[in-house]
């Protein structure tokens, strides 16, 4: 490129028209202006240089070249929405130009909501572990703390009630955020516990409340707030047990369902991934409040013997494991798990 | 997919690598390469030998370890203070300050050199910029885009099965898998990246220690599951929040903090893949406090750890004999029997509570508003303060760690003498 400027030099007299900014194809140029073949002895950005900051605040990162006799400024990353830059060229000799591009405008426009929470029941044990916030679009990190709360019968909020990770807990698309009620307000025997006792009490009602100030990934609040009433209901400190599943079992030749009826509700995340029958093809529904786990065959079933497969890490709305409960008491040795990984349900289809 | 690719080409470079190794006959360094380190986020930093810096990428699964070659050796860390420097890395960045998280902050501990970990962006297509403050206190973009590096993949540990039949599910098939770890600290010690971390998911315990140089992509990353026993009798899987790695009686230990209790001890040499692993309470630092980030340090011969806190301040904690202390044990036979929890706050058990034991600390006043904290040489550290903050983080309405701050003053970056 610089050779090419140089050449361009050489054989085109320097005109002395007004130079300007432009703003083009992603990349800031100075039109009207030959650069000298050697950089300046500071750099080029020591002649020309692009602000988004207040004055006094650095240059916008990015790379210099001559193209076409012009100097150019690449930005580092696009132009953001709504932010006003100032591209300012300075060398002696010539007048002090700037020029104000902006950004796309902002949108305004609200688009977003919360669309599900989990667990969907209207009681919830006390020492209730987790829960699920679905949003209908992308949303922005470093806003879920500012905007949730739990609201007692009088509408005001209960103190602490989730664990706060800085990092918050979405998924990859951000559309899905994991909330973990103060794992140390549920433990029993800890400090915290003790003191103020769990998040939630049984027999008392509750408000999830979301307002709509949270920002999607675009930077806009959300089209409207969610609220969900809940209660709280007794601890639950057993482990789900497979032999209390109703597994109701398909006909051979159809494409119906295979159901799980559980006795107590699941995770709605990990009932999804964690429960399985191998080599069987089709979709998974979950149903009645977490309480039941559908498959449908993309294929008719064959009859035979099939089993079900059931990781070991599947929980339930209190965090208690296939294998073992969430605080294991050890002066009740029974209430530790098998330790297998995997466990198996078999069923027939006729 | 993304996953299964990087670890094929991972792995197509390490042998290269080591084929080159054995020609030279130089230390097998398998695994590194030069180019673009591809992150698709960057969050926790930490250290380890030669000014390597490694980057923790939570939605890439995986940690980068870049070389920097800023291995100019710098004697003390320059006292520098630069204002509203959220502002200053906005304008970089060329967008506003409520469009950026500042992630982490470390010092690399041969040039003194502060690197910080930002995301341009907030939402899912946030881009991760590495930027540099030298001595001079001048800021600028360290660039990942021809460096020579190593990384690897965190793999979940309940990964869908490739060969499994295809099960189509209420979160759709397109969208991906949505299990995520965050990753909430991560260190460098003896030869090994200490990396902990948090499933969106499963309630686990993640804790990895992955040998450095990284060998193979799958090689020492199984987790350990880390347990919490209060009274030696509850126990549960306890996430780790923070941690660093510390030397007891010659021995080496990790100090974290669990996400639900205060700090715990437990020895490096029980982290083996499959294990489960006890802390030992050996602090407790107040009731819904949470320890953002710790600092070893000595001073006048005496060992210290400088704690930054979620509402309790900034703390100094004298750990001279931590070898020594005995753990924190319940007040008495009946607080030892207590079973069942207290139904709520007025009826708590508070006679059993212990607000704060253990090793003895001080809160220091004058600090206050940390966000963040690093060591920068033996006797200074570097803060990222609200210059109007409280001893509340306010949390609730944003940090600076990784959230917008809701600054009250300016949001500054200051070196400052170890108390």
């Amino acid at each position: 490129m610089i050779a090419k400027a140089a050449l361009a030099v050489c054989l085109l007299p320097l005109i002395g028209l007004a130079q300007t900014i432009q703003f083009v194809d992603g990349v800031f140029k100075v039109a009207g202006w030959r650069p000298d073949r050697v950089v300046p002895s500071g750099g080029w950005s020591s002649i020309f240089a692009v602000y988004a900051g207040a004055e006094g605040a650095p240059p916008m990162l990015g790379t210099y070249s001559v193209e076409d006799g012009s100097l150019v400024f690449r930005p580092r990353f696009p132009l953001a929405a709504g932010v006003h830059y100032r591209a300012v060229f300075e060398t002696p000799g010539v007048p002090r130009t700037e020029v104000s591009f902006d950004g796309a405008k902002r949108e305004s426009v609200s688009s977003s909501k919360v669309v599900r929470v989990y667990p969907s029941a209207d009681v919830l044990p006390s020492n209730a572990l987790r829960m699920y916030i679905y949003f209908s679009a992308p949303m922005s990190r470093g806003e879920a703390w500012k905007h949730i709360r739990v609201l007692d019968e009088r509408d005001k909020p209960i103190e602490l009630p989730f664990l706060v990770i800085d990092q918050e807990l979405w998924d990859p698309a951000y559309q899905r955020l994991t909330l973990l009620f103060d794992p140390g307000r549920i433990k029993r025997g800890l400090v915290l516990n003790q003191q103020m006792g769990p998040p939630i009490v049984e027999g008392r009602q509750y408000t999830l409340e979301i307002d709509r100030g949270w920002l999607d990934a675009r930077g806009v609040p959300m089209v409207e707030g969610f609220r969900k009433t809940f209660r709280g209901g007794p601890s639950d400190r057993t482990p789900p047990y497979l032999n209390q599943w109703r597994v109701s079992a398909p006909r051979a030749g159809t494409v119906e369902a295979l159901v799980i009826d559980f006795p107590k509700p699941m995770d709605y995340a990990l009932m999804q991934r964690l429960i399985d029958i191998p080599d069987v093809a089709g979709s998974v529904d979950v149903d009645r409040q977490e309480t039941q786990w559908r498959f449908t065959p993309s294929q008719p079933w064959k009859a035979g013997g099939y089993r079900l497969a059931v990781d070991s890490s599947l929980e339930d709305f209190a965090g208690n494991r296939i294998d073992r409960p969430f605080d294991v008491d050890n002066l009740q040795p029974s209430s530790g798990g098998s330790g297998e990984k995997t466990a198996f349900l078999p069923f027939q289809v006729h | 997919m993304r996953l299964s690719l990087s670890t094929t080409l991972f792995q197509v470079a390490a042998g290269l690598a080591f084929s080159a190794a054995l020609a030279f006959g130089a230390t097998p360094t398998s695994g590194t390469t030069t180019g673009k380190a591809d992150l698709k986020s960057a969050g926790q930093l930490a250290f380890g030998p030669n000014g390597v810096l490694f980057i923790g990428d939570a939605v890439g699964a995986a940690v980068y370890a870049i070389e920097t070659a800023d291995t100019k050796p710098a004697a003390t860390a320059a006292n520098l203070e630069i204002k509203a420097i959220n502002e200053k890395i906005a304008a970089m960045l060329g967008t506003m300050p409520d469009q950026i998280l500042i992630n982490d902050i470390k010092v690399n501990p041969i040039s003194k050199k502060i690197y910080l970990s930002v995301s341009r962006g907030r939402g899912p297509d946030g881009i991760p910029v590495i930027l540099r403050i030298d001595n001079t206190g001048k800021l600028e973009e360290f660039s990942l885009d021809n460096v020579k590096y190593s990384m690897v993949t965190l793999p979940d540990a309940p990964e869908s099965k490739p060969d499994a039949a295809p099960k189509k599910t209420p979160e759709g098939m397109g969208a991906g898998n949505p299990r995520a770890s965050t990753i909430t600290d991560m260190s460098y010690m003896d030869g090994k990246v200490i990396i902990a971390g948090v499933s969106n998911e499963e309630f686990s315990s993640d804790l990895r220690s992955v040998p450095y140089p990284f060998h193979s992509a799958e090689r020492g990353t199984s987790s350990v599951e880390i347990w919490h026993s209060q009274h030696g009798r509850y126990e549960t899987r306890s996430p780790i929040r923070t941690f660093i790695p510390y030397t007891i009686d010659k021995q080496p230990y990790i100090l974290a903090t669990y996400a639900c209790t205060p700090l715990v001890k437990m020895p490096v040499s029980a982290l083996k893949p499959g294990a489960k692993v006890e802390g030992e309470t050996i602090a407790e630092l107040g009731v819904h406090n949470t320890p953002l980030e710790m600092i070893p340090y000595r001073k006048e011969g005496h060992d210290y750890i400088l704690v930054a806190n979620s509402i309790r301040g900034v703390m100094k904690v004298n750990v001279d004999n931590l070898g020594s202390y005995k753990p924190i044990v319940p007040k008495n036979d009946a607080c030892k029997a207590s079973r069942e929890p207290a139904v709520s706050v007025p009826q708590g058990m508070k006679s059993c509570g212990v607000d704060f034991g253990g090793t003895p600390f001080e809160t220091l006043k004058d600090l206050k508003g940390v966000y963040q904290m690093s060591k920068a040489d033996d006797k200074h550290a570097v803060l990222l303060q609200d210059s109007a903050g409280g001893d509340t983080v306010a949390f609730n309405a944003g940090n600076a760690t990784v959230q917008t701050p809701e600054i009250k003053g300016t949001l500054d970056l200051k070196t400052i003498a170890l108390p």
